[in-house]
């Protein structure tokens, strides 16, 4: 198995800070002042103390990811207080875990990067989204697109494993031609790692409320999956062949460990406002098991708080601030098994599902199966490694309504 | 008996027959003002809204006329539509009037005329009631014309009222009195009583509407249904006025009503004849036919889990529509349901209606069908109303489809539109005749199956509204009939087959398959809608794939709201019917099975 399929937890730090909140995110986000960024910097190494008491897997930790918001916009010198807060605290993987970190190209200099090389960063994850400065104006960002050029040769020259471009498609009007131009920019500056997301309206946004306006027309669907089988097939045919959705990488060991795990159920643990945590059968899940016949699966997601404020008046109380959480049965965890493995090219091992839940998912959907591969969404292979049902990139693009489609009801 | 008047009012729809009925109650007293509700006679919902009667009721009228004597007045109530001639007859056969109404502004219509045949095939003394006189468009002197000329009855003697404003109702009053017959027969013969309608009371059971035509009846009295053969203590006798008065006996010439603990209506058809068992009359009432059943449909619930209330609100149905019958049905598509038969296109409208408003039931019916007599090649003879049923075509020698006799009414400038209708159907025998300056009379032969496809809507639409219809059914003839079946890649959903002429076939199954494709959603694969005959594909439409559904982006981990939307999506799948592995919006199989046409057809 790649290193790429580890088995180890993940660790995701949520840093919710940005320079200025994009009329699009809806995350979990705020402008911040210096004294502010400071306050939140002890929470979370606060935080990091509290949750080592709750969480169960003995096995270290092999990816540390710097997610947010804006990760670049903490000084150095805070990142390296978590990360040592961390190896204190919880066990991380020796000699050193897969780092990554979420950086705007505004924030990327040589100093910078050094900085963060020294903090064992090996993912640098760049927020580029267009290099048109018209799209970036539209976009809300603070960068030009030369800025994002050279921010991707400033990073490639500071030697990270990888470098990877985050883009956006889909914005309203948007030509075939003007993203393509976007997707060769891209793809001229040789990033090890591409992801390419639909710009998605969400009502509680700066977009949201002009497109309820009529002010923004969200691009139709069949502009959008034009510009998805664009992306696709433009970024196999230039060597950035598609293992995800939205996700594409040059060679597979530039695919990245930390996100693999959330779509394939190895568990991880997240910090900060508004992040997810999931942890596998461990001795807390099994008898609370909703309903679950002490079958050997089963699983716990929680998630923190997501308002910032109410974050650190708990982690202040000293207590974890989970906001929610949910166990999850067989039934659960199949069905998700099916929906993140139709997402990728990997698909989902039928053998290992069958192993798992005690459904053959092609017994009880040979008409479909058989109606999708006669329609190039989805390829059946039968190989050494067992039987495997893979979406192609017509089926990757709708994947959702795939996912739906199937019927994973498992066998009371 | 020379005090009791037993009439009925006739009309063509909407021309003010319930209106007026309302009116000559009140105006006899035989309600109390605060007790009045429009349109009485239509106790149902459904009839007052759609003003036509569809359940016959009766009432008796005491009335005091000039002459200073009381009267008897019995109005037997008529269902208002060609569907329910049946019962039509029964109630004129226990009327020796009739009053005809014909709306001032309307003038004479397809089934004045009809009904005033009927009229006078049950010997009925007809007085002619123009009503609606109130109206700006009323015109009365043409509508007098067109009585002289399309009836041949004595304009003179028709009474001229407006039901709405109660103008003229004195008069109609006496006509009825003055005009109208007071019926003969003999108290001291054996009983014959014509049973012209049975309603079901939750609490005493069927209460039969009677009229005697020979011997009293009263309490105590063993009765026996002649047809039915069954027999039965009478318990209580009396008039049917808005309540139920009992009275000491109900004598020849006379109409009540009889409660004898029957249980159900099943058991029971309109125009059987009571005798007494212990001295039966010799023979019963003539002109007893069996009502049957000519449209046929498939009920199914919108929603699976319903077919338990879907059988109980159909049995309850029946309790009151010994016309309705229904035998369990089911569809790979659609589920369990039942298997319907029809009076006609309208009775299927009501029965449909009611059973979704009374009983909050949402139903998908199957594409109404006729019932056809297939002869077998060895020579044997099936009748086949349900396309599930229909044999393998290799098998049939010959296959026979009832005709009808239709009689259209029109204005003469849309003639030649009427006509290429009636051609279109597949019409034979087409002719007309004036009825009066202006006005035509379209009667054509034509198979029933051509009319239950929207032919009523054709009609009202190529005419304007001014086209009028009525039918009787004639008899079979040999047709060229085939079964088209839909197949949804390549599965046949049997739902939506059915039995067409051979001409009809492929645009019926186009219109179909265009329908399909434009309510089933985009799916994640190629969806192909075929009508086929057989192995032989006869229409073809394509649904492509939708082409890109994802969200951009699983957010960090938070798989579990993802999650919830696919399994909020999957319980709105849950509400599909499956064909194979395509999912079928129950409002696909609404918009398939809708009769009507619409702009789509072009």
């Amino acid at each position: 198995m790649s290193p790429q399929h580890s088995s180890q937890p993940g660790l995701y730090l949520h840093i919710p800070f940005c320079s200025a909140v994009c009329p699009y995110c809806d995350f979990a986000v705020m402008h911040a002042a210096e004294a502010k960024r400071k306050r939140f910097v002890e929470h979370l190494l606060a935080e990091v103390a509290l949750a080592a008491g709750a969480w169960r897997d003995p096995r270290p930790f092999d990816t540390v990811y710097f997610g947010g918001g804006t990760p670049s916009l903490l000084p150095p010198e805070d990142l390296g207080r978590v990360l040592d807060a961390c190896r204190r605290h919880l066990t991380l993987a020796s000699p050193a875990p897969w780092v990554y970190l979420e950086a705007n190209p505004e924030d990327v200099t040589p100093d910078a990067c050094a900085a963060w090389r020294r903090l064992g960063v090996r993912t640098l994850s760049l927020g580029v989204q267009s290099f048109s400065d018209d799209v970036l104006r539209f976009l809300g960002r603070r960068h030009t697109g030369n800025q994002a050029r050279a921010a991707v040769e400033v990073a490639h020259a500071a030697g990270f494993d990888t470098v990877s471009v985050d883009l956006i498609f889909g914005l309203p009007g948007e030509t075939p031609e003007a993203w393509r131009r976007e997707l060769a920019t891209a793809v001229a500056l040789s990033p090890g790692h591409l992801s390419c997301y639909q710009l998605t309206i969400h009502p509680r946004t700066r977009f949201g409320v002009g497109a309820a306006r009529g002010e923004l027309t969200e691009l139709p669907d069949a502009d959008q999956a034009e510009l998805f089988d664009l992306t696709h097939r433009f970024l196999g045919e230039a060597g950035w062949p598609a293992y995800e959705v939205s996700n594409f990488a040059k060679s597979p060991d530039h695919e990245s460990r930390h996100n693999r795990k959330y779509w394939d159920h190895t568990p991880y643990l997240g910090l900060g406002p508004s992040a997810h945590s999931f942890a596998v059968g461990d001795a807390s899940v099994r008898p609370r098991g909703a309903g679950d016949t002490g079958a050997a699966v089963g699983a716990r997601r929680w998630w923190n708080e997501a308002r910032i404020p109410r974050w650190e008046r708990r982690v202040a109380a000293g207590e974890r601030p989970v906001e929610g959480e949910e166990l999850l049965g067989p039934q659960a965890l199949a069905t998700e098994t099916l929906m993140l493995g139709l997402r990728t090219t990997a698909g989902v091992d039928l053998d290992d599902f069958a192993a798992r839940y005690g459904l053959d998912l092609l017994a009880t959907n040979d008409a479909l199966v058989a109606s999708l591969v006669a329609d190039g969404r989805m390829v059946l292979r039968n190989g050494p490694e067992g039987r495997r049902l893979l979406p192609t990139s017509l089926g990757l693009a709708v994947a959702d309504g795939l996912a739906a489609t199937f019927d994973v009801s498992l066998p009371s | 008996m020379d005090h009791i008047r037993n009439f009925c009012i006739i009309a063509h729809i909407d021309h003010g027959k319930s209106t007026l009925a309302d009116r000559l109650i009140q105006r006899c007293g035989a309600v109390e003002a605060r007790d009045f509700r429009d349109q009485i006679l239509d106790s149902m919902d459904l009839e007052r809204e759609r003003g036509i009667t569809i359940k016959a009721n009766s009432v008796t009228l005491p009335y005091t006329a000039s002459d200073g004597r009381t009267y008897e007045l019995n109005l037997i109530d008529t269902p208002g539509h060609v569907d329910f001639s049946h019962e039509v007859r029964r109630s004129l056969m226990s009327c020796e009037g009739a009053l005809l109404v014909i709306d001032a502004s309307q003038g004479v219509e397809a089934q004045t005329v009809a009904n005033l045949y009927l009229a006078m095939e049950f010997n009925l003394q007809v007085v002619p009631v123009i009503n609606k006189i109130d109206l700006p468009s009323a015109d009365v002197d043409r509508v007098m014309e067109e009585i002289d000329r399309d009836l041949a009855l004595d304009p003179f003697e028709a009474i001229q009222v407006s039901a709405k404003l109660g103008t003229g109702i004195d008069d109609l009053l006496e006509a009825i009195v003055a005009k109208l017959p007071p019926p003969d027969g003999d108290p001291e013969k054996p009983l014959r009583a014509l049973l012209f309608d049975a309603q079901y009371d939750a609490y005493r059971g069927a209460v039969l509407l009677v009229r005697l035509l020979d011997g009293t009846l009263r309490a105590g009295t063993r009765v026996r249904l002649m047809h039915a053969g069954a027999e039965h203590k009478v318990e209580e006798v009396g008039y049917q006025r808005l309540k139920r008065v009992p009275a000491s006996e109900l004598s020849a010439g006379e109409v009540g009503y009889v409660l004898a603990g029957i249980k159900t209506l099943s058991g029971l058809a309109v125009g059987d004849t009571l005798t007494e068992a212990e001295r039966p009359a010799a023979e019963p009432v003539p002109g007893y036919r069996e009502a049957k059943p000519v449209v046929f449909s498939s009920i199914y619930p919108m929603e699976t889990n319903d077919y338990g209330d879907l059988t109980k609100a159909l049995e309850k149905l029946k309790l009151n529509d010994t016309s309705l019958i229904y035998e369990k049905d089911s569809s790979a598509a659609l589920g369990f349901g039942f298997r319907c038969g029809f009076l006609g296109l309208l009775h299927l409208d009501v029965i449909q209606e009611r059973l979704e408003r009374e009983y909050d039931l949402s139903l998908i019916l199957s594409a109404p069908s006729v019932r056809y007599r297939v002869v077998l090649d060895g020579g044997s003879e099936i009748y086949i109303d349900n396309p599930t049923f229909y044999p393998d075509p290799a098998s049939i020698k010959e296959v026979f489809e009832p005709y009808i006799k239709a009689t259209i009414m029109t204005p003469e400038r849309y003639l030649g539109t009427v006509m290429e209708l009636c051609r279109e159907r597949r019409g034979v025998d087409t002719t007309f005749s004036y009825l009066a300056a202006g006005r035509m009379e379209v009667t054509s032969q034509i198979p029933l199956a051509e009319v239950l496809f929207d032919f009523y809507d054709r009609l009202k639409s190529l005419t304007q509204g001014y086209g009028s219809f009525d039918y009787e059914i004639l008899d079979y003839r040999l047709g060229d009939t085939v079964k088209v079946d839909i197949l949804v890649n390549s599965e046949k959903v049997d739902a939506l087959s059915q039995l067409v002429h051979r001409e009809s076939a492929r645009p019926r199954a186009l219109k179909y398959c265009e329908r399909l494709a434009k309510t089933i959603p985009r799916q994640q694969f190629k969806i192909a809608i075929q009508g086929a005959i057989g192995g032989q594909i006869i229409a073809r439409t394509t649904i492509n794939p939708y082409r890109k559904d994802v969200t951009a982006k699983c957010y960090g981990g938070d798989i579990t709201r993802k999650r919830k939307l696919l399994e909020k999506q999957k319980e709105g799948k849950k509400k599909m019917k499956m064909v194979g592995s395509v999912e079928i919006p129950q409002a696909a199989f609404v918009a398939v099975l809708r009769t009507e046409d619409d702009e789509d057809e072009g």
